[in-house]
């Protein structure tokens, strides 16, 4: 196959076809919105426009993936000019990860949009520009690229949170807008300090440039390494930097909420791994971002126990996984800049867990909303019985609730699903730091949270609650809807019961071929007591929050003060902070 | 609002300002050599290499056409979101955030009807003559200043930004008779499409002939041409989707 396949592209055209592909979608997709609007030759070409550029990606990955597991790459200029001035882009076994994370869960919601909405070709124009956007942040070693790379990842979501046309989503979509800009800025002068002191603009060539001034390029290399790191943790959502997120992922229609939670905020994480492993002084700044990350886990979970809407709680479960996964991925950078070969088993523990939640966060996205929708009915203490409802509205077979069930066992980490596995993972290249106790206790909150949130399923309680035989016309059952959910739901049991195998094909792929990962041991006494002391821990915290005292402090989080300046201040706060650790490390 | 609400932004942008000036002062003040290897390099390969006179064509359409096509596309996104809030407004930006009242109570939310905006007409005939007549010369000037982007300053961004004030012009000279020629949304709409799909296919151009995505397509031959071309299709599109825009503002679209 790799013979056919040579003989249509070279592999450095196949490395691109994840970013040329969707794009060539989207072109179809406008022209059909331009020039035939509405009918049925319109969705056609909508629909074909959605298989270039979400399924036939498959393909090139498919084509390329002996080549990453063999431990090879492909790196080239785009345009075959000088590497002085031309862009530099690299293929390799993080860039394969990356983009099947991103097409795995872009395809399903996509699927999920065409039965729930927004429809039509101006949407899956946008959609697809997104993912190849993705695509696109995943390869790119140059840093002007990068930037130009992450500014359409944003134009991208800005519009597509506004899709939902509620009014909230119009004001976050401008501070998600407004404060991404900002940090943007400071993006470009971290390239312009870099550029200013090196004159060249890709990652090697930036670090040999710096090698051979003195002091490394001193405060302008570390202000501007600074800059760049921490405009990019604002988009991965980083405490202090998250507070643009929880509205904008709560208010996006369903499936945009599982690209933004599943993919949008890990692809930026894994494309600055790229930049901070060539950087004098980027294992320092992968530190901090570990450290910032096991608070984010915990403090993500709090706050999300005492939501009462439930796409926002989903929101803040986000930005908790993210934590578990940056805690992961700021050890595995700062060890592989010391040249510690297990940072591989972190940064490979770091990848796991950010698919499988990519995975079951995009599933839980999807069908709570679909349960949300049938029942109108948004907050976690009011709505009840939602499986009647939806039954009510045509579902023969409660294949949501299922679903949703394999979400939050697999987001509580019960085996056999991916969570178990993955933050089993985490556990085990963590144990024996101070994060791993933070991710520990965040797991109890996870828990509590998510019986809460099952909660919706439940049947509806004397008086209270919506009766599940009130009438809601307006809705009705889509398979699109239930297939998208089901392939989603199906991913994560699979991905669990093949966890271990597949932890050991990332790790591969990461190190290309140089590390080799140990047996991960699951199913031991040890691990399953665990769990169950994670349960049982779960449910007593549940069950405190709903006492009066709990439900004073959850509306005391819920209700503090946030404000727009707020995002500038912690921003500002977060670079400073950022750029104090480096230089304390850099010039001690 | 009390008086420590009112504090807590000022204090916000002091902190803010203050981190960023301390953080900042080391790259603005910093005085080494400037690199000088990418600059000789252009100086001596520049023209030869893309055959573009203007050094700054040659940059960004030709060794960098790849970000380019990511700031286009930016543009495209931008504009398409923009109409679409355009479009939204009035409609929904009235109507309360939560699901509309169950079992039949209305909420006030029923007898909201979306209010269009309508620009004002405030216009005089002073104004349509003189925008019709020059609507058709500014559009000259943008395809001579979209055209010559290779040898004189300029280029498909700027040109294309001064088609869409001759659209602009077009509209308002239109004597009160919306969507007509050059100025119809859906021309507009049509022609941004276009433009859109003619880069993607100049991207793939290059995979066609053998030199790779966005890349100068027929090796061995100047890349002129596609320069030529990239100004052209990017000034078009860029024309289109700001003059969209413009035309949408002034309220004579129909956001199909």
């Amino acid at each position: 196959m790799t013979g056919i396949a040579e003989s249509i592209m070279s592999p450095s055209d196949w490395a691109m076809m994840p970013v040329a592909l969707p794009l060539l979608g989207a072109a179809l997709s406008l022209l059909a919105k331009a020039f035939i609007k509405k009918g049925p030759w319109a969705s056609l070409f909508e629909y074909l426009g959605a298989f270039v550029g979400l399924a036939l990606p498959w393909l090139a990955l498919a084509v390329l993936a002996p080549l990453v597991l063999s431990g090879g790459s492909v790196q080239a200029i785009i345009g075959s000019w000088s590497p002085l001035v031309g862009i530099s882009f690299r293929f390799d076994g993080l860039t394969w990860l990356v983009d099947m994370l991103g097409f795995s869960v872009a395809g399903m919601a996509w699927l999920y949009s065409v039965g729930a909405g927004p429809k039509g070709p101006a949407f899956t124009t946008i959609y697809l520009i997104q993912a190849s956007a993705l695509a696109a942040t995943a390869a790119t070693t140059d840093l002007f690229n990068l930037f130009v790379c992450l500014e359409v990842l944003g134009m991208a979501s800005y519009v597509l949170v506004t899709s939902s046309e509620k009014p909230g989503a119009f004001l976050a979509a401008f501070s998600y807008l407004m404060v991404s800009a900002a940090a943007m800025v400071f993006f470009l002068l971290g390239v312009y300090g870099l550029y200013r002191l090196t004159g060249t603009l890709s990652y090697s060539s930036i670090a040999a440039a710096l090698a051979l001034l003195p002091d490394g390029g001193g405060y302008t290399a570390v202000v501007s390494l600074a800059c760049i790191s921490a405009a990019v943790a604002l988009r991965v959502a980083v405490m202090p930097l998250y507070g643009w997120l929880p509205d904008a992922h709560a208010l996006a229609p369903h499936a945009v909420s599982a690209v933004l939670s599943g993919v949008l905020i890990k692809t930026p994480l894994f494309a600055l791994s790229r930049f901070l492993l060539a950087m004098p002084g980027g294992g320092m700044a992968g530190q901090l971002f570990g450290y910032a990350g096991a608070i984010t886990a915990l403090g993500g979970v709090i706050i999300a126990l005492s939501q009462k809407d439930a796409k926002r709680l989903l929101a803040y479960h986000s930005i908790s996984q993210i934590g578990y996964v940056v805690s992961a991925w700021g050890a595995g950078v700062s060890a592989l800049s010391r040249g510690e070969a297990v940072g591989y088993a972190l940064l490979s523990a770091a990848f796991l867990h950010a698919f499988y939640h990519a995975l079951f966060k995009g599933l839980l996205f999807l069908t709570v909303g679909t349960a949300t929708d049938a029942a109108a009915e948004r907050d976690v203490y009011v709505l009840r019985g939602a499986g009647a409802i939806l039954k009510k509205s045509g579902e023969r077979l409660p294949f949501t609730l299922l679903s949703f069930a394999v979400g939050a066992l697999s987001i509580s980490a019960l085996p056999p699903f991916n969570g178990f596995v993955s933050k089993a993972a985490l556990s085990y290249v963590l144990k024996g730091r101070w994060e791993y106790i933070f991710l520990f206790i965040a797991g109890i909150g996870t828990t509590a949270s998510f019986i809460k949130l099952a909660g919706i399923f439940a049947p509806p309680k004397r008086g209270a609650g919506i009766a599940a035989a009130s009438s809601l016309p307006g809705y009705t059952a889509k398979k699109t809807v239930m297939t998208a959910q089901a392939v989603l739901a199906l991913a994560c049991v699979a991905s669990g019961l093949a966890g271990p195998w597949f932890y050991r094909f990332v790790g591969r792929l990461l190190s290309g071929g140089h590390y080799s990962i140990g047996v991960l041991r699951l199913y031991d006494l040890d691990s399953l007591l665990k769990t169950g002391g994670i349960v049982l821990a779960g449910y007593v915290l549940y069950k405190l929050a709903l006492t009066g005292i709990g439900k004073r402090i959850a509306a005391r989080i819920r209700e503090r003060p946030r404000g727009f300046h707020g995002l500038f201040a912690a921003f500002s706060l977060g670079l400073g902070g950022l750029t104090l650790w480096i230089s304390f490390f850099r010039f001690q | 609002m009390n008086a420590q609400a009112k504090r807590a932004p000022v204090a916000a942008a002091v902190l803010s300002i203050l981190v960023a000036a301390a953080i900042l002062w080391p790259l603005v003040a910093f005085d080494g050599p400037w690199p000088r290897e990418l600059g000789a390099y252009l100086e001596s390969r520049g023209l030869e290499e893309s055959g573009a006179r203007n050094l700054v064509s040659a940059i960004y359409l030709g060794y960098r056409a790849y970000d380019t096509l990511g700031e286009t596309i930016v543009l495209l996104v931008a504009v398409s979101g923009a109409i679409g809030m355009i479009a939204a407004a009035g409609t929904t930006l009235a109507i309360d955030y939560s699901y509309p009242a169950k079992d039949g109570a209305v909420d006030g939310g029923e007898a909201e009807k979306p209010i269009r905006r309508k620009a004002k007409k405030n216009r005089t005939d002073l104004i349509e003559v003189v925008t019709g007549k020059l609507g058709p010369v500014v559009l000259l000037f943008g395809f001579y200043v979209m055209l010559f982007g290779h040898v004189s300053p300029g280029g498909g961004f700027q040109g294309g930004v001064v088609v869409a004030s001759g659209i602009v012009f077009l509209a308002l000279g239109s004597k009160g008779k919306p969507g007509g020629g050059l100025s119809s949304a859906s021309t507009l709409a049509k022609l941004e499409a276009a433009g859109f799909a003619a880069l993607i296919a100049g991207g793939f151009l290059g995979l066609a002939s053998g030199t790779g995505f966005f890349a100068p397509p027929l090796a061995g031959t100047s890349p002129l041409g596609f320069i030529i071309a990239l100004n052209t299709v990017i000034g078009l599109k860029v024309g289109a989707g700001i003059g969209f825009l413009c035309v949408a503002m002034l309220g004579e679209a129909d956001y199909d």
